[in-house]
């Protein structure tokens, strides 16, 4: 038994498919790439794959990751090597570790900041954008309501909002932002371009994730807004 | 070519945009300007059907297996998808090279079933192609039908410059030879292979309300159009390199075809009498295949297609071979058509890699003196062996396959459906002991539709507001909490009936309600009666004369010039036998 964790780019050609779409195509390459994969007991046999949080349909990203098993030790690289070769364009095995034998099934779970780049396009002006972010940025709240969610309810954006800059990019501005992830709540980009009066349909040209990280544990707070659920599903 | 960008910004609004961005592995994009003839192949259904059609796979493989030869491929555009690409002005195109379908030599078209019949209008028109054959010039690409639509073309006879009869395989690499040619001189060479059908060489002569009057030939014409067959099964061309679909489809997974037709001869079937010989592949070359397929495509599961997979002669040593090479890879196998008795359980007990949850069986009417008369030979001791085999081995849920409107079907006869469910559900119960709670039947019932080249062709339908009476009395009196009762729009089946008798007045008709907006006939949330009605109308047809009416035996039907099953003496002979008693 061996488990390895890849972080794979997700591009261009494939930035229309979706969460459960990439899955069912990691898992397929990996049968191709004839993988030794480890497969869960029982009636309905499957391999045991893990993957990291869920990439916004349309997003391209250069940060993905998923966790596999295999029953048979092998290089890293060979991994990375036999999957890339039968995985399609717009996907890319980028970087393969094995972790160590004691480790249980990775799951991701660790995982709360999520660093994208969002071009621009030129319909909207530097200063204008920059002052939007200012203004954003010294508010002390951002109340937003999610309605597709059940129960309906609001969430406070601004804590969940690391960093939030603009840069100059290749074909107009580009934000670039580090948020908060995972199951204990989580900001999209979706939300932060919508504070920030923008419309996408409009103004976006592409999500870009660039990141996904662990906070530093001495940032981890117990009492914010999410740590009560944090600790529930801790016990 | 559309531009990049702007494909780009009609996906970000459309819902499942992968549906349109091709890039599936084993995808073949091949060197345009080096193919000496390009085909698109046109799906009239929205992709994840489209793409768990068999046939469209091996053509596919088959064309771009030709040093000379390219295909692409082109589903149905979801309405939100047309929409767009309307506003955008915006042409349709094929899914590998995205070039517009006008651009094509060839533009093939399946025609998997008669409630399609609307979308191909339609993705014609947003192609930029005439739907009429008489309104398209040498600028525009041949557009040649086929598929199992093909074995009546009549109603879509004004849409075609040519169809197919019968298998493709073969046949379609002539075709592609004689559309070197410029469209003029094409046709010609068409009209001279075998099981090419060229509509407008013949001539109709109706002779009466409904699909009765002779198609004649002009001069030459193949008469009659004899249909196409693969003679050794075995050595037909078949894909390994199967597409592997990003989108969850009808079917993802392998797909082996371990049998091509079916010697079954149940009296309703259009698929029996239009797909013989039934041929079997070779145990050795389906073994082979199926180990290349998954290799060549990482799919977990593969299915053993046939119309009936128990029936191939070496079922056991195949699904014994198959599980012992493939088990260990956590790759299942799949039987998608059971016969219903004890035998066809055991073997599906053989395979079933997923939590035993249901199986299917398909008695289809509800006595045994009904399945006398459709040829359905199954006993009820069949049947109650299968449900015993599949309750002692740890099956709880049964879906049953039921048609209403049988020819000689009477109440009585709806009523035993109702009979032989429950007591079917009595037994389970018994059989299950503890588990009885989680005891379900899932009951489908149908509407009979009756289809040319069978034995039943001539059988008028019961008239709507008597199937839909008939489906009253299933929901009255089969009202269990173990049983879920479904059953087809009696709308749906009289328009099924009446293009799958249609003649070439129909064209009219199709033409028109597409003009109103039909399209994506088959889902319930797009069929609109109403616009079919006010077609037939505004045409000066009736629905009834081709779905409902009594066909007499002694007349030409519209269908008679294709010799697709058996000869038209033998299927009134089959039809005689049924309604003299059923003594075969």
């Amino acid at each position: 038994m061996a488990q390895y964790v890849c972080r794979y780019r997700k591009g261009e050609q494939l930035r229309w498919i979706s969460h459960l779409d990439v899955k069912r195509t990691l898992e397929r390459a990996m049968r191709r790439a004839g993988l030794p994969l480890a497969l869960t007991q029982g009636h309905n046999p499957h391999p045991k794959l893990s993957f990291g949080p869920p990439l916004p349909l349309g997003a391209t990203s250069d940060a993905e990751l998923f966790a596999l098993h295999v029953t048979e030790a092998m290089d890293a690289d060979e991994v990375k090597q036999r999957l890339n070769e039968q995985l399609p364009p717009g996907l890319e095995v980028t970087e393969v570790w094995a972790l160590p034998a004691y480790r249980k099934k990775e799951t991701f779970g660790n995982i709360d900041l999520a660093g994208y780049e969002v071009t621009l396009g030129d319909s909207v002006g530097r200063e204008d954008l920059q002052g939007r972010v200012d203004q954003l940025l010294a508010s002390p709240e951002l109340i937003v309501h999610r309605g597709g969610e059940r129960p309906e309810r609001t969430v406070d954006l601004r804590p969940l909002i690391h960093r939030l800059e603009v840069r100059e990019g290749d074909d107009g501005p580009v934000l670039r932002m580090r948020l908060r992830t995972g199951s204990h709540g989580g900001a999209r980009p979706q939300e932060v371009i919508a504070l920030l009066g923008l419309d996408e349909r409009e103004h976006v040209r592409r999500y870009h994730r660039t990141e996904l990280s662990t906070r530093p544990s001495a940032d981890r707070r117990p009492g914010a807004a999410r740590g009560r659920r944090w600790r529930r599903q801790r016990r | 070519m559309m531009q990049i960008s702007q494909f780009e910004a009609l996906l970000a609004r459309v819902n499942k945009p992968a549906r349109y961005t091709d890039g599936e592995w084993n995808a073949v994009h091949k060197d345009w300007a080096a193919a000496r003839v390009r085909l698109a192949l046109l799906y009239p259904d929205v992709y994840e059907v489209g793409m768990s059609h068999l046939g469209l796979h091996i053509l596919y493989h088959v064309v771009n297996s030709h040093p000379d030869y390219l295909a692409e491929r082109c589903y149905a555009p979801w309405t939100d998808m047309e929409a767009e690409l309307r506003r955008a002005g915006a042409p349709l195109t094929s899914l590998e090279s995205r070039r517009p379908l006008s651009e094509f030599d060839v533009v093939g078209v399946t025609l998997p079933y008669e409630l399609t019949y609307t979308n191909v209008l339609n993705m014609l028109d947003l192609a930029g192609i005439p739907p009429r054959a008489a309104d398209r010039t040498e600028e525009h690409p041949l557009v040649i039908g086929g598929g199992p639509g093909a074995v009546n073309p009549e109603p879509m006879a004004d849409f075609f410059d040519a169809l197919l009869v019968g298998e493709g395989e073969e046949a379609l690499l002539e075709i592609l030879e004689a559309a070197r040619a410029p469209r003029r001189e094409a046709l010609d060479r068409l009209a001279a292979i075998p099981g090419v059908y060229l509509p407008d060489r013949y001539q109709y002569s109706p002779a009466g309300p409904g699909p009765v009057g002779a198609v004649t030939p002009r001069e030459g014409a193949q008469y009659p159009l004899v249909r196409r067959y693969v003679a050794d099964l075995d050595a037909a061309p078949f894909p390994t390199k199967q597409l592997v679909p990003y989108l969850d489809t009808v079917h993802s997974r392998v797909t082996l075809e371990i049998m091509r037709g079916c010697a079954r001869g149940c009296r309703f079937c259009q698929a029996g009498a239009c797909y013989r010989p039934r041929r079997e592949r070779n145990l050795d070359t389906l073994l082979r295949q199926a180990e290349e397929a998954v290799a060549a495509t990482g799919f977990d599961e593969v299915s053993l297609l046939a119309f009936t997979s128990v029936d191939y002669s070496r079922i056991e040593q195949l699904v014994t071979g198959l599980t012992e090479r493939l088990g260990g890879r956590g790759v299942g196998v799949a039987l998608p058509s059971l016969r219903a008795d004890a035998f066809s359980v055991a073997i599906a007990n053989q395979i079933q890699k997923v939590r035993k949850s249901g199986l299917t069986f398909a008695p289809e009417a509800g006595t045994e003196r009904l399945r006398e008369v459709i040829r359905k030979r199954l006993s009820e001791e069949d049947l109650f062996a299968a449900a015993d085999a599949a309750f002692s081995s740890g099956w709880f849920r049964l879906k049953l396959y039921f048609m209403i409107g049988l020819p000689t079907e009477t109440n009585e006869d709806v009523e035993a459906i109702s009979d032989l469910v429950h007591r079917l559900l009595d037994f389970g119960r018994g059989a299950l002991g503890p588990r009885r709670g989680r005891l379900q039947i899932s009951v489908s019932v149908a509407g009979f539709v009756p289809k040319p080249h069978t034995p039943f062709q001539w059988v008028g339908q019961d008239e709507t507001e008597t199937l839909a009476e008939k489906q009253r009395i299933l929901q009255q009196t089969l009202r269990a909490r173990a049983v879920k009762l479904s059953w087809t729009d009696p709308a749906v089946s009289a328009l099924e009936a009446a293009v799958s008798r249609g003649d070439r007045r129909l064209g009219a008709v199709i033409h028109r309600a597409w003009e109103l907006g039909a399209k994506f006939d088959s889902w319930g949330e797009h069929f609109q009666p109403a616009l079919w009605e006010q077609a037939f109308a505004e045409c000066g047809l009736r629905l009834s004369d081709y779905a409902h009416q009594e066909l007499p035996r002694d007349a030409d039907l519209a269908w008679d010039h294709i010799a697709c099953g058996p000869a038209k003496d033998a299927l009134r002979a089959e039809l005689d036998r049924a309604l003299g008693g059923g003594e075969a």
